[in-house]
Order: structure tokens, then C-alpha cells, then sequence
């Protein structure tokens, strides 16, 4: 099992419709070939909620054993600049914990 | 291992700087306990991210070895316990999402701990200590509390900051090394000190203040080391002496509410020696037959095992209402916003003067 490598394809959609007032967004899947694997990585990721709900949505879902994760954020303005930070800090934390239960579940399946 | 069948416990710690997997039997042998400390620069603290990233790395490393020291294998465990929180909620992710996806992988029950109560019933299994008094010191927490009427109550606590917190923040003032740890070197350089300098003594009631102290050394160390007034080993010296006979303070006031004669001293700071010559002066003082419980963890070649997985795994679920077996929806983290007193003050009817 090899989910970090061919499948996970990132879509980062910067300025979608500016009305949602949700800026940024991101797509990704991993392919863990398997329903049982991407079951457990869902049951385990889902359980923290985003901290700051009313700046980034996380979305969830799993088919054919693919994870596939979604996430918007609001933009964040630091003087001039308008940056993905907060996308940027939730998508990270969050590859972070996928990458150490994927690592789990290799080792210990 | 494990020929007549007792239950096994893998605990997994990570509250703060310091992330530890222990393995332990039901009647509190200890199997394995490794743990990794993260280790910042002299005169910086530890962040949340930084130290989720440290126990990122280490937390698979060390389930191996505590598996492999206690010679178990994940078919001889009976369940995973995690450290809920108070703690840092980055770090404390780390382990809660470990125990999930093991939970599930080795069907395996999750038991949430609280860190406070893991800290107490661990100083009890490991003394033996039966009804203490006990004095939780360490980063986070500076608490006096007794088993009173079913619960855990708090008698006296740190009104601000921690009585650790202080001492490390003081230790980045003088630029010490955080290897073992701020405390430990503070100890070290206390021994050297030879002139006592006066700072204010903050006992209020049962509880205690430590910031006012804190910005009073800070801006009188800068002072005074540069009229070469004092060392920074008298700093340390008169920075332990008042902290800890504050300490002794409110713990003797807690014994003689309660009426109880032993004392137990847990978490990191209790390693001091020197507290725990200030407390067994205590002893001697009152003249009667008191217990002075320290675990063996606070001693210095064990410096760092006070913060470790074998908390969690230790705690005795009789008495300790706060674990909770836990479904894998509810194995959420509780951060540090939730002080274990804050919480304790909300849900109890206190008993505190």
C-alpha cells in the first residue's frame, strides 16, 4: 500500500466565487485501496472538528476506498496582504495526523 | 510474558513537551515506559506546533520499544489509555489520534485519562501511599489536593501562573539550558547561592501567586547582576527558597483541614531535592508520625520520568471517576483552556475555605 504516491491529487482553488465569502479551497484524495483503511483513517480523522468553524470547513467523504477530503477557508488579511493562512495551517495539521495514521495502519495492519 | 493472563494497559502521554508510551499490568508493574523530551533552545519555551511535530516524529518509534521492552505484542493488550487533556492541544492530538487508529486496527477499548488525576494515582501506586495530601507541581499545575467526601477536591492552588512556569521562565531570563530541563539547572545553580535575597511572599488562604514574584526577579536580577549586587546562583537560590516554603505552607495548612498526616509530591517539579528536604523538614517540625511520599520518579537520574506514558496506564480506575472509557467518537482532546481546577470548581460543590 503505497496511498501518499499516484493517487493524491490536490486542487487548490484560490478566489472562487468571492460572494461565499469562502476564498480559498482545496481538494485532495488518497487512494488507500482498500474500504477497511480508508474506513478507519476517516473514523479517526473525523473525530476532531475544525477549531475555528466560522474560518475553515473540513469535508469528508470515502468511495471505493478512496479518502477524499475537501476544505474552504476564509481569507486572512495581514495589513495589505491577503493570504491562504488559514486554510494553509488546517490543511497542514491535518496531513500531518492523515500521514501518522496511514503510517499506523501500515505498520500495525 | 503473559502466560497467566493479567490485564495490560498501553498508555500514551504527550501533554506537553514530552511524549512517552508506557505498558503497564494491572496491579501497576511497570513494563515499559520510553519517552522522548523536546528540548528547546536556552532562553525559548516550547510552542504547540513545534512540540506536535517532535511527538510526531517519536510516537511510533516509541510504541515499537515499549512494545518490544515489555515483549508483548498488540494481541497481549487489554486496552489503550491516552492522555484527554489539560495539555496543549496540539500535542495532546497527537496521542488521542494514535490510540484511535489503534483502537481500531487491534479492537482495543480507549480509556481517556485525565492528566491531574494520572499524576495522583500514579504517586499512589507507585508509593503506596494510601490517603496523602498531595502536592501537584509541575509546568502547568500548582495544586493541594485531598480525597475528601468521593472526590478529588483542590484545598489551595496557584492563583496565576504554575510554580514550573515560573521557574522555567525564570531559567530563560538567566539564558540556563532546557537539557534535562529549566528546573533542574535552576536546582543546580540554587546549590552555589550563598546571599538570600528578598522577594515578595505571596500565600493567599489555601492558595498561592507566583507572577507578581516572577516580574519582580525579572526586573531585579537585570539590576542587580549588572551592579554585580548578587550571582545568578543567589537568584536561583532565593528563587527556590521562597517559592518552595510557600509550597510547604499551604501543604501544611491542607494537612491540618483535612486531618490527614502523609503527604505525596507529584509531577515535575516535585524532582527538586530541595523541596523535598523543605518538606521533609516538615515532618520533623510537626513532630508526628507524617509519610513524605515522593515517587522514585523525582529523583535526578530519573529526572524526566515524572512526564511519562506510564501515567496513564496507572491509574486505578476505582477511584479515579475522571477515566473514562471512552467511545472513539468521544476520544477528543480537552486543551489547556479547561484547567483542571476550573473544571473541578464547576462541577463540584467546593469545599474550599
Amino acid at each position: 500500500m503505497d496511498p501518499m504516491a499516484s493517487d493524491a491529487g490536490f486542487d487548490v482553488d484560490d478566489r472562487s466565487p468571492a460572494s461565499s465569502g469562502w476564498e480559498f479551497a482545496c481538494d485532495f484524495e488518497v487512494d488507500y485501496g482498500s474500504e477497511e483503511h480508508a474506513n478507519i483513517v476517516y473514523a479517526t480523522l473525523a473525530v476532531d472538528k475544525e477549531l475555528q468553524p466560522d474560518k475553515v470547513k473540513r469535508q469528508m467523504s470515502i468511495s471505493d476506498g478512496k479518502l477524499k477530503v475537501h476544505f474552504e477557508a476564509v481569507e486572512a488579511r495581514h495589513f495589505e496582504a491577503v493570504e491562504a493562512r488559514f486554510l494553509r495551517a488546517s490543511f497542514s495539521a491535518f496531513v500531518d495526523l492523515m500521514i501518522l495514521t496511514t503510517q499506523i495502519i501500515e505498520e500495525y495492519n | 510474558m503473559a502466560k497467566n493472563k493479567t490485564l495490560i494497559a498501553v498508555g500514551f502521554e504527550g501533554s506537553a513537551n514530552k511524549i512517552g508510551v508506557g505498558v503497564v499490568a494491572l496491579d501497576g508493574t511497570i513494563l515499559s515506559n520510553p519517552r522522548h523530551t523536546y528540548i528547546t533552545p536556552p532562553g525559548h519555551g516550547f510552542l504547540p506546533r513545534e512540540t506536535a511535530h517532535h511527538h510526531l516524529r517519536h510516537v511510533l518509534p516509541l510504541l515499537r520499544s515499549a512494545l518490544d521492552d515489555a515483549d508483548i505484542t498488540p494481541a497481549d493488550v487489554d486496552c489503550l489509555c491516552y492522555t484527554k487533556g489539560p495539555g496543549m492541544g496540539a500535542p495532546l492530538q497527537i496521542s488521542a489520534v494514535a490510540v484511535r487508529a489503534l483502537s481500531q486496527l487491534w479492537g482495543k477499548p480507549i480509556v481517556a485519562v485525565n492528566h491531574c488525576v494520572a499524576h495522583i494515582e500514579m504517586g499512589r501506586v507507585v508509593t503506596g501511599a494510601e490517603d496523602p495530601v498531595v502536592l501537584y507541581v509541575s509546568g502547568g499545575n500548582t495544586q493541594v489536593i485531598a480525597y475528601s467526601e468521593g472526590r478529588y477536591r483542590i484545598f489551595g492552588e496557584t492563583i496565576d501562573i504554575a510554580v514550573g512556569n515560573c521557574l522555567d521562565r525564570f531559567a530563560r531570563v538567566l539564558t540556563l539550558s532546557n537539557d534535562p530541563s529549566p528546573g533542574y539547572n535552576i536546582e543546580q545553580l540554587a546549590k552555589k547561592g550563598e546571599k538570600f535575597i528578598d522577594l515578595p511572599y505571596v500565600v493567599k488562604g489555601m492558595d498561592v501567586s507566583f507572577s507578581g514574584i516572577l516580574s519582580y526577579i525579572e526586573a531585579t536580577a537585570v539590576e542587580k547582576l549588572k551592579n554585580n549586587e548578587c550571582t545568578p546562583a543567589d537568584l536561583c537560590y532565593s528563587l527556590q527558597e521562597t517559592l518552595f516554603a510557600m509550597l510547604v505552607e499551604i501543604t501544611e495548612r491542607a494537612m491540618a483541614h483535612c486531618d490527614k498526616t502523609d503527604v505525596l509530591i507529584v509531577g515535575g517539579v516535585g524532582c527538586n531535592e530541595r523541596l523535598q528536604e523543605m518538606m521533609r523538614n516538615l515532618k520533623n517540625d510537626l513532630l508526628r508520625k507524617n509519610n513524605i511520599y515522593i515517587p522514585r520518579h523525582c529523583c535526578p537520574q530519573m529526572l524526566h520520568s515524572e512526564t511519562n506514558g506510564r501515567r496513564p496506564a496507572a491509574v486505578d480506575s476505582r477511584r479515579s471517576t475522571r477515566a473514562t472509557f471512552a467511545g472513539r467518537k468521544d476520544a477528543w482532546v480537552a486543551d489547556a483552556h479547561l484547567r483542571f481546577g476550573d473544571v473541578y470548581r464547576q462541577k463540584i460543590n467546593t469545599a474550599i475555605v
